[in-house]
């Protein structure tokens, strides 16, 4: 394209220097060449208003598309244009104005009278000199026509010297010469027009000749009235030149007339083409100048529209986006910014990229650990919207691990009450403490599932740019708690097994020596006091031996032989053992794995149970004892049951620690080992009371490895 | 390949708009001769191997053109005789061109129209309508022809020469006043028996 218009602009120049050249120079302006000249231009036009048509066609479907940059060029080129239609229109109205008056001014109306009257008075000289040739005709016509035949010579040859004739001949009616006298002896005059002749031989005939060498002649024609009738008619031919010089100047005065006739007449034609010719000019200069605008916006909204287009990809991110330099001049400078701010704009994009995927990979690492967390993390705002919660927190709070983001705790809560307390908690310490904050820290006594369950929640507040925050830690630490109150009271019992355990021996041996020895030394009286005072303190020290031993039992450090056992068949034999095995209903079902456990433990555990029911059916119309033997999910799972007067709900919660029981009698350590032994098989136990009356304790075994 | 089409379809519809356009100039700017001029009566006479060949013509001066000739500007006619030999397959074929020209012109000085006929002979008349009518009554235009009873035809054809016009009537290519013409007026031989 630049090619194009360069091309275009230099024939365009061309063109209009052969115009100029050939408007001022009269001979090639008749020429076919001017004609050629004439048609190119208009050619040349026209292709310049295809070009320009294509041009705004382009433009105006880059535009209807979009394309960046075409409404700047649209915009250039109207201004540009503008700025050359403008001024070269001025120049042309004010040009055809001059040039108008201009060729009007040359037709003078004084300038043509002058030359009428120059040509006039030729006309006048010609025609005095014509009447005095006349005269001078007839002068000589008649002096001959009186004259005898002999003597016309003379007189011809007399008169025409007199009167200073060049040429005189005498013709007669066949144009005959009959006599002849001319400056010039050897002249041999020219026949006359027949014509003329016969013309001149009825009455004096004149007329002006010009002849090949620029003279003008004079010729009369006079006819001789002869006194003899009979003679034939005779017709006398005077030939005079005008004077060289009056010739010159009538011939000259008549060039120039004609030749401001001429013009005068095709003034309008000389109009015509003057203004024709500044039009194609005109036309030649606008249409270039806009043609060369469509070039020259281009060049300028070029380095524009790349630089839209770059911020339109760094706009979409694509910091790739490299605009060629354009030299030194201000949008040069403007390119280079550019590629330079593009460049450290990708640099920090790239940083700003590696900083996220490192935060991405710390959050996920952050969410992966909540999410691993068995403690609940919920992060709450001002109005207690939960922001954020771990898997934990939603399987505490909803039973369910469903996200609670953008939800109100209240909600949540009114759904499970029994988390109402810690809720209460958190309200009273977000509403109440807005300022100044600080960490806190609460634990809970919370009834689920008739087990109590310890839970400690703590807050802290967190000062984030979008306001307070807070960020509840819930902690399930029941079974923190129990174990530690377990490991106390392992302790306790491993110190009363050893403080009291080692006397109770002695004691017993001493009281049996005391019976022994005085016995019989006593009076009835005294002995029978004796023997019972000895008797209830070996009884009492009985007592306490199976009391210590129970501790030593719950004491003891975890140490089991595993062996594989049928825990049906191990059911079996102990029921076996007791005298109310007839209420005892026993409900096996099909497949009931063989697990990896110790016998005499879980003998133990099973003997347990079956004490405590019997002891809570103590009184009960119809006592029943129904043991459930099940396969599930290859665990067995071991459920015992009985219709009791069942445990108390005050102390569901806690009834497997040891002192915690509801009978009259025993240590209260029973259940305390059956949990222990349980946990140690890596078991789970749970108690619960049955709906109208009586006590479930249901416990999963896992088959275990040897 | 159909945005190939399309682009070869533009390229090509822009090219016909060029040769249009051109064609329309090339046309204006050749000489659209309007038929003002109109021969006949064409006699041809043979003598001594000599051709003559005479003719009356009829042309319809309007004010403009006497206004010229009154202004002394000389119009100067031009008489291009052709013989051309005639084929049934191949074309045609000029075998002579004889040029000619005759004028009227107006002599200020003298006020006299001033004919100069074909062979260069001068008359003058003091009345203009007599001197056209002299001028255009073209006598014995001389031409040499050999006629060997092959198919030939004379071709006459008379138009103002522009280019003895004052030069801004020449380029005042929109004034079809100037272009003035005849018809080709064509003259069928006998053949030789």
């Amino acid at each position: 394209m630049k090619y194009i218009i360069t091309t275009v602009a230099f024939i365009g120049i061309a063109l209009l220097i052969l115009l100029a050249k050939a408007i001022s120079n009269s001979e090639l302006i008749s020429s076919d060449s001017f004609r050629i000249l004439l048609a190119l231009n208009i050619l040349f036009i026209c292709s310049l208003i295809v070009l320009i048509a294509v041009q705004i066609f382009r433009l105006l479907n880059n535009i209807k598309t979009e394309i960046t940059g075409s409404r700047l060029t649209l915009r250039l080129v109207m201004s540009f244009a503008l700025m050359g239609i403008i001024p070269v229109l001025i120049v042309y109205l004010v040009s055809v104005s001059f040039l108008t008056k201009s060729i009007e001014s040359w037709f003078d109306v004084k300038v043509e009278s002058a030359l009428e009257g120059g040509l006039t008075l030729g006309q006048k000289t010609i025609d005095i000199l014509m009447r005095d040739i006349e005269l001078k005709g007839k002068s000589i016509a008649y002096s001959i026509g009186n004259a005898d035949i002999e003597q016309r010579n003379n007189i011809l040859t007399d008169l025409r010297a007199k009167f200073g004739i060049q040429d005189a001949v005498i013709f007669d009616q066949d144009s005959m010469i009959i006599e002849v006298s001319s400056e010039k002896n050897d002249l041999i005059p020219p026949i006359p027009n027949i014509k003329d002749l016969e013309r001149g031989g009825l009455n004096f005939f004149g007329k002006i000749e010009e002849h090949d060498d620029g003279q003008i002649y004079l010729k009369t024609f006079t006819p001789i009235i002869s006194k003899n009738v009979i003679s034939k008619r005779l017709i006398l031919q005077l030939t005079q030149p005008i004077p060289p010089s009056i010739a010159n100047l009538a011939l000259s005065v008549e060039s120039v007339y004609d030749e401001y006739q001429q013009l005068t007449y095709s003034r309008n034609s000389l109009k015509v083409i003057y203004i024709l010719t500044l039009t194609l000019v005109l036309l030649l200069a606008l249409l270039s100048s806009v043609a060369v605008s469509f070039f020259i916006s281009r060049k300028f909204s070029s380095p524009l529209a790349m630089l839209a287009d770059a911020t339109k990809q760094i706009a979409k991110g694509n910091y790739k986006k490299i605009i060629p330099e354009q030299g030194k001049d201000e949008i040069g400078v403007l390119v280079s910014s550019f590629n330079s701010m593009t460049s450290q704009l990708g640099e920090a994009t790239r940083n700003s990229e590696k900083d996220r995927e490192r935060l991405e990979v710390a959050r996920t690492f952050l969410e992966t650990i909540l999410a691993h967390l068995t403690t609940g993390v919920i992060v709450l705002d001002n109005k207690k919207i939960i922001r954020l919660n771990n898997i934990a927190a939603s399987k505490m709070l909803r039973n369910k691990e469903i996200a609670m983001n953008n939800e109100a705790m209240s909600e949540i809560i009114s759904k499970n009450l029994l988390f109402q307390p810690l809720y209460e908690f958190v309200e009273t310490y977000i509403d109440n403490n807005k300022i100044n904050k600080k960490e806190i820290s609460q634990e809970f006594k919370l009834n689920k599932d008739n087990q109590e369950r310890t839970i400690m929640l703590q807050i802290t507040p967190l000062n984030d740019t979008k306001g307070k925050s807070y960020v509840l830690v819930i902690d399930d630490i029941s079974e923190v708690t129990q174990a530690q109150r377990h490991s106390a009271w392992g302790e306790i019992a491993r110190r009363l097994a050893h403080e009291i355990k080692n006397p109770l021996t002695p004691i017993q041996l001493s009281a049996e020596r005391i019976q022994h020895k005085f016995q019989h030394k006593l009076n009835e009286d005294d002995s029978s006091i004796l023997e019972r005072s000895t008797n209830t303190i070996i009884n009492q020290v009985n007592a306490l031996k199976i009391m210590v031993n129970e501790f030593t039992e719950y004491a003891r450090p975890p140490k089991i032989k595993k062996d594989t056992i049928r825990i049906d068949d191990l059911i079996d034999e102990v029921i076996g053992l007791y005298e109310i095995s007839e209420i005892i209903k026993v409900k096996k079902s099909k497949n009931i794995p063989i697990i990896y456990a110790d016998q005499n433990k879980l003998r133990q555990v099973i003997i347990n149970l079956l004490e405590n029911s019997r002891d809570a059916l103590k009184g009960i119309e119809k006592p029943k004892i129904r043991i459930f033997i099940n396969n599930k999910d290859n665990q067995v799972e071991l459920i015992v049951e009985d219709n009791g007067i069942g445990v108390p709900d005050e102390i569901i919660g806690r009834i497997f620690e040891p002192y915690v029981t509801s009978k009259k009698t025993g240590t209260g350590l029973g259940l305390a080992i059956v949990h222990k032994i349980i946990e140690e098989h890596n078991g789970k136990i749970i108690i619960e009371r049955i709906k109208n009356s009586g006590t479930r304790v249901k416990i999963n075994l896992k088959m275990g490895k040897k | 390949m159909t945005v190939c089409f399309m682009r070869f379809s533009k390229k090509i519809s822009i090219i016909a708009i060029i040769f249009f356009i051109l064609l329309l100039i090339i046309n204006r700017f050749s000489y659209p001769e309007e038929n003002k001029i109109l021969i006949k009566d064409i006699v041809i006479n043979n003598s001594n191997d000599l051709n003559y060949v005479s003719f009356n013509q009829e042309i319809s001066l309007d004010y403009l053109i006497r206004e010229a000739i009154d202004k002394g500007i000389p119009l100067v006619f031009k008489i291009t005789l052709r013989i051309v030999e005639l084929h049934n397959i191949l074309p045609t074929k000029t075998i002579k061109t004889e040029v000619r020209y005759y004028q009227i012109k107006y002599k200020a000085l003298r006020k006299i129209y001033e004919i100069i006929d074909i062979n260069g002979q001068k008359y003058e008349n003091k009345d203009m309508q007599n001197a056209i009518k002299k001028m255009l009554k073209v006598e014995d235009l001389e031409f040499t022809f050999d006629n060997d009873g092959k198919n030939y035809e004379l071709w006459l054809n008379i138009m103002l020469e522009r280019k003895k016009l004052p030069k801004p009537l020449q380029v005042n290519y929109f004034n079809r006043t100037w272009f003035m013409s005849s018809e080709k007026s064509i003259h069928k031989f006998e053949k030789m028996k």
